[in-house]
């Protein structure tokens, strides 16, 4: 059994999430994390899910993807 | 294990060659005792015997009992002086030196006892010297010639030993006792230097011999091979099989072994370009002349016929392998990885670097990857064992690596073991660990199997915390909780050494009610008295030293877990000096140096982030490309986006994801899904037989480089036969990045360890020139540690103050499955290796010729299974069929396999389940049911299937049987 490539992004993300969850500035980190060590296209998708429907994402998770997003306004025009 | 450090010797290299046996173990006192020896004066440490006292002052006393990684034993007589003032004449060996004494060695009435005493040996053996294996490696024999022995008086025919059974059982070395001289030295090896205590002397007088167990053959015996006692043989009662074959080498180089990350320094004993055996060196740091079944004996898949010898392509994966030459198969390589970027884009090629090969070797390719690939998609298999390691130190430590030395476990008080099999995965060091725990050091092991460190002979009261898979993390909160809550923590420590905010949050977060071990027990299943005195056994030693391994990392929350650990050690100020520290021990031989090299997609060479435009623009200077400022790939998202369709290509150095990675059905969907996957390795291994191009590799025999071991020693590994295919894996990746329009030029390693040495700011001390000097470095070496560091973070961490980092405990998504009752744990066994690509193809399949399949016999019992039975595991991603085995090593509820046997499909009913920061798969943790069953799994129908066709293209199109066919398939037979 596999997961489609974004279930599992999702699930990262709210993965990563929960094990921070107990930083005060959590969704910071949360975020920084993502920046760190996540490839282009895996910011790309997760930052298009937000957009598109972000639903599956804990609130925690979505306030860092909101976060990531930020940082790459228009993340579709930077993979070449 | 044995020291040679001598503080007045080490002084004077020209002394202290690890090529010379000085008789007994060097002695560390700082006290200098002088005597007199043959008329030579001589100062040694206090305690140091008369024999090892004259062998330093180049006196060469004989003796045939004596060894100096054997504590003295004063049996053979042999090494007899005489003293002034003394009565008698005296064992050197045995006999400590006093200041102001006067020794001769020499003299015609010690030339009359040793003669004597040679010729009673002698009287009992058997006179075959010139076709004896051991001729030209003979101590008795060289005895018997320094003695000038020249008769033997009492004849042949009296009650002898000559016609005692040879026992040939262990596949490696044979057992011949009519040439034993009863010296005890291998007796002595399997305890001091082993410590299995598998071989005795059974009987009295005339009687006595050596047995192996309660007198079995070797191979029914506990003795696990480590060839110790073959070694520590003066004759040739014991020896290797491939001497007695091949006739004594005639030359050596002394190299590093390719086998698990201890690392140990072997003499490859050679005649031409052919191995005859490999003899574990005393000069290496990392084993100090010890060696386990693998790295001693299991050296014969380097020539075995499975090897690839031409490289190979062809246009899809059910078509027959072509032969071509180099030239056209790099060519077809890079046209394809140029066509598919071309069409899908920068991003949609990648390559995965190997931890097996040399430093030199992965740095190439990740350096292929980004800059002839122009993007960051490298990734290795440290991804799927110890990236947690490198995620967790770095937060907390500062630095990606374990702390200390090997050698440090000698003057650690309590020895904490998590999540690691040291005897099985780690043999020569489990025998270090183990020759400190005879000492009196507190054993304490946080495992939910009974591992074998727990039978430790002539060690009493190890604790064992058998927790439940899947909770360490509480487990280490409860333990932090009782040495805060306890007060047992080290406050100056902290204070000086440790981010005051981040302990005072850590501190408040630990001393929560939920983290008591009385809280924890519903969790881990461990009773609360337990955690309570282990955390205090660990605190309040002088020396509390952690040692771990995959049963850490490879976790959902493995990151975490390791953070704890750091989190305990700081908390506890076992951190900075001998003895103490954090100790991962890393799974394959090369694993940390594949990460120093950059083989991460979001760090350069020396854990140096991309994203950081200083460390970029070095990086480009020196190679002449831009790098992409964003990570790449990690391997299981290179896994899904081959699915997804957005990744196409892929180059693998030395690695078998298809066996080695879990959920092989979504691993092996990834690889159909690719357009071009090249291999490059030394069989045609599981991966292999999705690719479409197949580069030959080389073993570690036939490459020079580097290997880097669990405690940062680079080691050098030097060829002694050419490359069976013409090429080593280095020269391979610069053909491709030449063909790939990317020039790269080498002519040796040694000038790609200077251009990491120039880009890497702790490698920056480090080059051939350097190691062949100093024989190893531990990194970091520049500057300011120009010999290396081998015990790190003695003053500060490299991120200024160590960082405690609240690690809540998060129940893994397999605990909670209730359709599948039990919990599956994977591991490894002593004789195999890894995916067992190389020592399924040697004797070692002697020990374990198939995975299997160990449950507890109340587990057993409900479902009606008998050992030997075959049962069915299925989990949410799939299933397979093993053999059962009943064994109380794991509780009640926990099952357990290796997946050292492709057939066996134990990596098909692992899931994607992963660490939540690096994504190493949580392949310790997997629910599961099992019940009996009477053929083998879809999947290993399919595999055997798969494997034949495979097969049968490598040959030509023609389908045939398996060279090594699983032993599923012998199911049904």
């Amino acid at each position: 059994m596999s997961r489609s490539q974004l279930d599992t992004l999702i699930h990262m993300a709210n993965q990563i999430a929960i094990n921070n969850a107990h930083y005060g500035d959590a969704a910071e980190r949360v975020h920084v994390h993502l920046k760190k060590f996540w490839a282009r296209s895996m910011k790309r998708q997760i930052v298009d899910y937000l957009r598109d429907d972000g639903s599956q994402l804990s609130p925690l998770a979505r306030q860092a993807v909101a976060l990531l997003a930020q940082d790459q306004p228009d993340a579709r025009a930077t993979s070449a | 294990m044995l020291h040679y450090y001598d503080p007045k010797q080490a002084l004077d290299p020209r002394h202290l060659s690890p090529e010379r046996d000085y008789g007994t173990p060097a002695r560390l006192s700082e006290t200098l005792v002088s005597l007199e020896i043959d008329g030579t004066e001589i100062s040694v440490p206090e305690g140091t015997s008369v024999l090892r006292a004259a062998a330093l002052a180049d006196i060469n006393i004989p003796k045939l009992c004596a060894s100096d990684n054997l504590e003295a034993f004063g049996s053979c007589r042999l090494c007899a002086v005489q003293i002034e003032g003394k009565r008698g004449l005296p064992a050197s060996c045995t006999t400590p030196v006093e200041a102001g004494m006067r020794v001769t060695t020499q003299n015609a009435r010690l030339a009359k006892l040793r003669r004597n005493v040679m010729e009673l040996y002698i009287s009992d053996h058997p006179l075959d010297c010139l076709t004896c294996p051991a001729n030209g490696d003979c101590e008795l024999q060289d005895m018997a010639g320094a003695v000038g022995l020249r008769e033997v008086r009492y004849g042949f025919d009296g009650d002898n030993h000559l016609d005692a059974e040879t026992d040939d059982s262990n596949p490696y070395f044979s057992f011949d006792p009519s040439k034993c001289i009863v010296c005890s030295r291998c007796v002595r090896a399997c305890n001091e230097v082993q410590g299995t205590f598998a071989l005795t002397i059974e009987g009295r007088g005339f009687e006595s011999k050596v047995a192996a167990g309660q007198s079995e053959a070797f191979m029914d015996s506990e003795c696990v091979s480590c060839g110790a006692c073959v070694q520590a043989c003066p004759t040739s009662t014991l020896m290797e099989k491939s001497v007695i074959e091949q006739g004594q080498p005639e030359h050596s180089v002394v190299t590093t072994c390719a086998y698990c990350g201890v690392g140990c320094s072997f003499k490859a004993e050679m005649q031409g370009d052919r191995v005859v055996r490999m003899v574990p060196y005393k000069g290496g740091d990392a084993n100090h002349g010890h060696s386990c079944v693998k790295g001693r004996f299991a050296f014969g898949y380097a020539t075995h016929p499975d090897r690839l010898k031409t490289p190979m392509i062809r246009e899809s994966i059910d078509q027959p392998w072509r032969e071509v030459g180099w030239e056209e198969a790099i060519a077809f390589a890079a046209e394809r990885l140029k066509a598919i970027q071309a069409r899908h884009g920068r991003e949609s090629i990648g390559g995965i670097t190997s931890s097996r090969c040399t430093n030199e070797e992965t740095y190439l390719v990740q350096k292929l990857v980004r800059a002839a690939f122009h993007n960051n998609n490298t990734d290795t298999c440290a991804r799927v064992c110890h990236s947690p390691t490198g995620f967790g130190l770095k937060a907390t430590l500062g630095e990606s690596a374990g702390t200390q030395t090997f050698d440090s476990v000698m003057k650690a008080d309590a020895i904490v073991v998590i999540g690691a099999n040291p005897t099985d995965a780690h043999p020569v060091f489990a025998s270090q660990m183990r020759k400190r725990l005879r000492q009196g050091a507190e054993l304490i092991v946080v495992d939910p199997r009974r591992i074998d460190l727990l039978k430790t002979p002539h060690h009493r009261g190890a604790q064992h915390l058998a927790l439940r898979p899947g909770t360490n993390v509480a487990m280490i909160n409860a333990l932090a909780h009782v040495v805060i809550s306890e007060g047992l923590e080290d406050r100056e420590f902290i204070a000086k050494r440790c981010d005051e905010s981040g302990y005072q949050a850590w501190r408040e977060f630990i001393l929560d009610p939920r983290h008591a071990p009385e809280n924890v027990e519903a969790i881990t299943g461990v009773p609360a008295e337990q955690v309570r005195r282990a955390a205090r056994t660990y605190a309040s030693a002088p020396n509390g030293a952690i040692y771990y391994g995959l049963g850490v990392t490879e976790h959902s929350q493995g990151s975490s877990m390791v953070m704890g650990i750091a989190n305990l050690a700081m908390a506890t100020g076992n951190i900075g000096r001998e003895g103490v520290g954090v100790n991962p021990l890393r799974g394959q031989n090369n694993v940390q140096g594949s990460c120093d090299m950059g083989s991460f997609p979001h760090e350069l060479p020396g854990y140096q982030h991309v994203a950081d435009p200083a460390v970029r623009q070095r990086f480009e200077a020196a190679w002449g490309v831009p790098i992409d400022d964003e990570p790449g790939l990690r391997i299981p998202n290179m896994f899904d986006a081959a699915i997804a369709g957005d990744f196409k290509a892929l180059y693998v150095q030395g690695e078998d994801i298809a066996q080695s990675d879990p959920n092989t059905q979504h691993v092996e969907q990834a690889l159909r899904s690719l357009e071009c996957l090249i291999v490059q390795d030394i069989f045609l291994n599981e991966t292999a037989k999705f690719a479409h191009v197949l580069l030959p590799g080389s073993s570690f025999l036939e490459k020079d480089g580097t290997f880097t071991n669990a405690e940062r020693r680079i080691n050098r590994v030097r060829k002694v036969m050419p490359p069976l295919a013409g090429k080593q894996d280095w020269e391979v990746t610069v053909d491709l990045a030449n063909a790939l329009g990317y020039p790269m030029h080498y002519d040796h390693p040694a000038q790609i360890m200077d251009e990491i040495a120039s880009l890497t700011p702790s490698f920056s001390g480090v080059s051939y020139a350097r190691l062949d000097e100093l024989g190893s470095i531990q990194w970091p070496c520049n500057e300011v540690h120009p010999k290396g560091t081998p015990t790190m973070h003695i003053e500060d961490f490299p991120i200024g103050l160590g960082q405690f980092a609240i690690t809540d405990y998060v129940a893994s998504d397999e605990l909670s499955n209730r359709r599948f009752p039990l919990l599956l744990t994977t591991g490894r066994i002593l004789s195999q290796y890894n995916v067992g690509a190389q020592t399924r193809r040697t004797d070692n399949q002697a020990w374990h010729d198939e995975d299997v399949l160990e449950l507890h016999p109340a587990d057993a019992e409900l479902r009606g299974v008998r050992d030997g039975d075959w049962v069915g595991i299925t989990s949410r991603a799939g299933q397979t069929v093993l053999r059962a085995r009943i064994s109380e090593r794991m509780p009640p509820g926990v099952v357990y396999t290796t997946f050292h046997h492709p057939g066996s499909g134990a990596n098909v009913i692992t899931t994607d389940s992963s660490d939540w920061a690096t994504n190493c798969p949580e392949y310790k943790v997997t629910a599961v049911q099992v019940e009996k069953v009477s053929q083998p799994s879809a999947w290993q129908q399919q595999f055997q299937s798969f494997d034949r066709l495979q097969l049968g293209l490598l040959r030509g199109g023609k389908d045939e049987a398996g060279a090594s066919r699983p032993p599923a398939e012998r199911a049904n037979e």
